[in-house]
């Protein structure tokens, strides 16, 4: 099968090898160790292209002031309200309203540090607003 | 160190299936597991949604090939779910000490080892731990190709991970396996199985007639979602049916080596010559995937077009009813 032009993107795993099942040349499947699957990577390329565009949307909402700065953590984390609800254990009308800059704001520490334990950040971070980078990067 | 035979596999269900009973002195093949769990299948069920897109899959619900190989006699498998994480992390470290390795489903998103670029929020992933080593486990994962390491923090994060297919903590260990199977019996029981969901689902989203719906609506998508969204949800087709874990062409070519390992271990040329067919639907649906990554890269050929995907996935669709309807023909033939 002809592959789509090979460009300069990167491999998805990173140069991990992958086994997929191809036939040799007897006509017997074998298990080969590879690489991906080029149109793989470029599906792949352009799921997180989206993700980024999202980002980039979020941070233009906070420094618009419309949305809090867990709002960049919940979509940097590929989060939808309702994910970041059952993670945090709390209903999903409440994680709606921590959006809300007013309302984040006068949170409890108690609640801050629940957001804060699951993204990986400290308290401080959210309060004082700050963006750090997605969590895949700072392991 | 525990010991634990890993094997590298394509998918990561059949291949803990297949180093678990490997574990217990029972050796097959991930293929062979595959086809005996029934793995293969289609569904498009949009109402399902993964990132906001449609959820397509090619393979049995998680947890159906494990299921179906425990429900081979002489095989005894304990299953766990859990509510609380100490509990569930507890159980585990109880299992290991007693040196059974332990089949977790897994969160992707949350295990550290992971590629980058593959951590989305997707709940169905297993994985056998097979010992610990101060704060960290040892893990066999299947798609990996060496034993890994992951630090329980991380790991009981994964087994808790949330949303669609939450894992809840589901821990499983074989207690007992076969020295020997006859395989005859169960793979014609795995082939039933799949040819009944392939075949004769009363759902228009299921099997064959799910490939025929997937076709019609994708065939409306630059209409109605508009070219980009089109694109994107292409793009979320492609991977869904050729990412990591899948063995390539939707699982189709795993199946096909599952049918080629029957077919001589049954001495059935018939098998052989449905290995050949679906091998070629595999192809058919390759050839799907790289003209779609084509469009979605904006680099399209030509000839690359809605209109000429929709074509191949109707040949997709008429090829593997011709091979499923052989193999269930063939099937009911057998005792």
């Amino acid at each position: 099968m002809e592959l789509p032009d090979h460009s300069s993107e990167e491999d998805i795993t990173d140069g991990l090898k992958i086994v997929s099942y191809a036939v040799n040349s007897k006509g017997e499947y074998e298990l080969i160790p590879d690489f991906v699957w080029q149109p793989v990577n470029v599906v792949n390329h352009q799921a997180w292209q989206e993700i980024e565009k999202n980002i980039a949307a979020s941070k233009d909402k906070i420094a618009a002031g419309r949305v809090s700065c867990l709002h960049y953590y919940m979509i940097a984390n590929q989060m939808d309200t309702s994910l970041l609800a059952q993670y945090t254990g709390q209903p999903r009308w409440k994680v709606c309203l921590h959006l809300l800059p007013c309302i984040f704001n006068r949170l409890s520490a108690k609640t801050l540090q629940k957001y804060a334990e699951l993204y990986k950040i400290s308290p401080d971070d959210l309060t004082q607003g700050r963006l750090q980078p997605l969590i895949h990067n700072h392991q | 160190m525990p010991d634990f035979p890993h094997t590298q596999s394509a998918h990561c269900e059949s291949g803990v299936a297949a180093n678990l009973l490997t574990h217990h002195g029972l050796k097959i093949s991930e293929a062979m597991a595959f086809g005996l769990g029934g793995g293969l299948f289609f569904g498009y069920l949009p109402f399902i949604r993964i990132n906001g897109l449609p959820l397509v899959t090619y393979r049995a619900a998680a947890g159906n090939i494990l299921r179906q190989i425990a429900a081979i006699p002489g095989v005894r498998m304990v299953e766990k779910k859990f509510r609380n994480r100490d509990e569930a992390m507890a159980e585990l470290d109880q299992a290991l000490a007693a040196s059974i390795p332990v089949g977790l489903q897994t969160g992707v998103f949350w295990l550290p080892y992971f590629p980058k670029a593959l951590r989305f929020h997707f709940n169905a992933h297993n994985l056998v731990v097979y010992g610990k080593e101060g704060n960290e486990y040892l893990i066999s994962d299947p798609v990996f190709p060496a034993p890994v390491r992951c630090p329980a923090e991380d790991l009981a994060r994964a087994r808790f991970a949330a949303g669609a297919l939450a894992p809840k903590g589901k821990m499983y260990y074989l207690t007992q396996a076969p020295a020997e199977l006859e395989l005859k019996p169960h793979i014609v029981r795995g082939i039933r199985s799949v040819c009944k969901m392939m075949l004769t689902s009363p759902f228009p989203l299921i099997g064959v007639k799910g490939i025929r719906f997937l076709t019609k609506r994708l065939s409306k998508w630059p209409q109605r979602l508009g070219q980009e969204n089109a694109d994107l949800h292409l793009g979320h087709v492609v991977r869904m049916q050729e990412e990591i874990g899948t063995g390539g062409g939707g699982f189709r070519f795993m199946y096909a080596a599952f049918l080629q390992e029957s077919a001589a271990a049954m001495q059935e040329p018939r098998l052989q010559e449905c290995a050949a067919a679906l091998t070629a639907a595999g192809d058919t649906w390759r050839e799907f995937a790289a003209m779609a990554a084509r469009l979605c890269k904006k680099r399209g050929r030509p000839e690359d077009s809605y209109p000429a995907m929709v074509e191949c996935l109707n040949r997709c669709g008429a090829m593997e009813e011709k091979v499923f309807t052989e193999l269930s023909q063939w099937a009911k033939q057998q005792p």
